[in-house]
């Protein structure tokens, strides 16, 4: 091939090439515009030729291109433009006049310096290439993985709950067997308490008797020889028999209060676990305070002073066993924040005389004067596992669980708090039992936050 | 309007053909005492005109650290970035170069005042993202074409450049490589500060070439060497 044939072919394949080409010099006039250019910009090379590119296409953003295209002349370097940051440079439609997608081709560009035989760059030469296919894919590519993102996160939130909701269910079973175990004692406790009680009575009966028995003897005594007589008197003295007389009855007396103390505690126990009897019913909440009350009290009674100031709002149907666990759960934390010492107010209400129609909620406070808990705190203390408390004390779970506990009884449970003052736990309990409150307590315990359907994405179809 | 400013090596980067043992360093078995010492020579000028140039093109004024240069194993790269960047959030972008001499440039710049920078170079108003990560794109270009090309003219060497990058913007300076993603084990860098100070905008210019690439590279140098 000779020279003309090599230049023919090279103007061939720069007029042919589904690539937009044009030149310009540095007064940024057209000296090139290939068919691409002429075929979307609907001008051709004769009408453009000697053109100013600004004044052509005023669209054009021309304070950056003409700084951009002097930067090629300037230091002779390629430069460059990609779809993703510039869609395009000239707006041309794209290749897809059917299908669509795009407003406009998206094109990557490239700004290359044609230096003379000197070195001086004489032309800036442009080439455009259609990225819009590129730019469709990627468009798609995009949108699938934010998809993809999305359920990433979702399925990220659904594990953490599960794992909260396992770690709920291992506190309450936990808790849950305790009460049982509890009650079981109790139980067994429950039969020698019994005869004892019952023995005792008969012990106090039979003294009564001896006693009578004796003072009868001593109303004979003046019958007795005088040795005989004096002997007895003596024995008497010896043994204090006046102050045994009269200590027996106290004695009796306090083995049968304490014998009435320990069948308090036995009833409050079973009545506190209630494994006879677990699902709905109607209950009184300050006995269900004073109950609890007396479970927790040896851990209160050094430093808490109660006071109660109870209203006597109607009973609510509510699961006894759990909302006795919400009160242990508050009382203990209570007691907890007082430190050395200081008060713990139970407070029930509304008061149903001041109520007009019927009360549909009912409310019970539990108040202590102690360090109170600061406003950051207060955002996370129903989390599972928060705590305050020093590593291997508190299970940070007690809150979140008496959370979802009151939450299944369709009720609410707040915190008002300041820290130095005191804080005041406010459960609040729908009188009768809600519809929302039935459904969730159906669902299989405190795994109710993660629906079965949920659990079966998480697991997916290899049960990984 | 360019000026050069030494400015200290950090820990554990020796120039390239010193004697200095340092874990991070080999001696560069490929390029020779006379031909780091040439390297170091052509960096220096070509720099020089490179900041010359931009100093040009921006019409600021352009303050640029002494080129250091060092063969540095792979695994330092990040570590290296980190010493030259500082702690400071970053924004990076690559280029590649081809041809007499092969590597990458890694353009690494500061927060700086990214919305005048954007008005000295064509854009209008505040820059929305599309346009910062373009003008990174483009700053990474002008840096790696005037330093390479610099020093590829000297060398009488034809570099090619592909189209740059984008690594990231607002970037931790460690996270601009992982060195799980670079193939060579052994490098040679070359890095150079640029300062515009009425923008307070620095950017690092890290141009990496690897180990194997070096014997055209010595060559040229030997070439450039033969000519003096």
């Amino acid at each position: 091939m000779d020279e003309n044939t090599d230049l023919k072919l090279l103007g061939f394949i720069v007029e042919r090439l589904e690539v937009g080409i044009l030149a310009i010099d540095p007064q940024f006039r057209v000296v090139l515009w290939n068919r691409f250019m002429e075929t979307h910009s609907g001008r051709d090379l004769d009408s453009m030729r000697g053109q100013c590119l600004f004044e052509s296409f005023p669209e054009l953003p021309e304070r950056w291109l003409r700084r951009k295209i002097e930067s090629v002349f300037e230091l002779g370097n390629y430069s460059f433009t990609s779809w993703e940051q510039r869609p395009y440079l000239f707006r041309f439609q794209h290749n897809r006049p059917i299908t669509g997608g795009v407003d406009a081709m998206r094109q990557n560009c490239t700004f290359l310096p044609l230096r003379d035989a000197s070195g001086v760059v004489r032309l800036v030469v442009l080439t455009l290439s259609d990225y819009t296919d590129t730019a469709l894919i990627q468009q798609k590519l995009t949108a699938a993985m934010a998809v993809s993102d999305e359920e990433r996160r979702k399925q990220r939130a659904l594990l953490r709950r599960l794992q909260d909701a396992k770690a709920q269910l291992f506190q309450s079973e936990k808790l849950a067997s305790i009460g049982q175990l509890a009650a079981g004692v109790a139980h067994e406790i429950n039969n020698p308490v019994g005869f004892v009680t019952s023995n005792l009575g008969s012990l106090e009966r039979y003294l009564i008797d001896l006693t009578t028995l004796i003072e009868s003897y001593a109303s004979h005594a003046d019958q007795l020889p005088p040795a005989a007589a004096e002997a007895v008197r003596r024995q008497r003295e010896k043994l204090d028999y006046d102050f045994i007389r009269e200590d027996l009855g106290a004695l009796i007396r306090e083995s049968r209060e304490g014998l009435d103390h320990i069948r308090r505690i036995i009833l409050d126990l079973k009545d506190f676990t209630r494994v006879d009897q677990s699902g709905w019913q109607l209950a009184d909440l300050e006995k269900a305070f004073d109950s609890t009350l007396n479970v927790v009290w040896n851990e209160l009674k050094y430093k808490a002073t109660i006071v109660k100031d109870y209203r006597h709002p109607p009973q609510v149907e509510c699961i006894p066993g759990q909302i006795n666990q919400v009160l242990m759960n508050l009382l203990v934390n209570a007691g907890h924040a007082l430190g050395e010492k200081g008060e713990i107010t139970l407070r029930t209400g509304p008061d149903p005389s001041e109520v007009t129609g019927a009360v549909a909620e009912v409310w019970v406070e539990v108040e202590d004067d102690g360090c109170g808990i600061s406003v950051e705190h207060q955002k996370r203390i129903f989390d599972p596992f928060f705590t305050t408390k020093p590593v291997g004390q508190g299970t940070g779970l007690g809150l979140s669980v008496s959370y979802n506990i009151i939450r299944r009884h369709g009720g609410r449970i707040d915190v008002r708090s300041t820290v130095g003052v005191g804080t005041c736990f406010r459960l609040t309990l729908p009188v009768q039992r809600s519809e929302v409150a039935d459904a969730v307590s159906e669902s299989p315990d405190l795994a109710a936050e993660v629906t079965p359907e949920e659990l079966l994405a998480l697991e997916g179809p290899d049960g990984a | 309007m360019s000026t050069a400013g030494a400015s200290p090596a950090p820990a554990g980067f020796a120039a390239a053909g010193s004697a200095a043992p340092a874990s991070a360093t080999t001696a560069p078995a490929n390029l020779s005492e006379d031909q780091t010492a040439a390297l170091q020579e052509i960096a220096n000028i070509g720099m020089g005109q490179a900041g010359d140039s931009i100093a040009r093109i921006w019409k600021q004024f352009v303050a640029l650290s002494v080129p250091r240069i060092a063969l540095v194993e792979s695994g330092r790269i990040p570590t290296l970035i980190h010493h030259f960047v500082g702690d400071a959030r970053v924004s990076a972008a690559r280029q590649a170069f081809h041809g007499a001499m092969r590597g990458e440039v890694l353009v690494v710049i500061g927060r700086g005042n990214r919305d005048q920078l954007g008005e000295l170079m064509g854009y209008d108003g505040q820059l929305d993202l599309g346009e910062e990560q373009e003008m990174l794109l483009d700053i990474a270009n002008v840096l790696g074409g005037a330093c390479i090309g610099g020093i590829a003219r000297q060398l009488g060497a034809d570099v090619g450049f592909s189209a740059p990058s984008l690594i990231g913007t607002d970037l931790d300076s460690h996270a601009v490589v992982r060195p799980e993603e670079l193939c060579v084990s052994t490098a040679l860098c070359v890095e150079v500060c640029f300062t515009i100070e009425s923008n307070q905008l620095s950017a690092h210019l890290i141009a990496l070439m690897p180990r194997e690439e070096l014997v055209n590279l010595a060559q040229l140098l030997d070439r450039f060497l033969c000519n003096l």
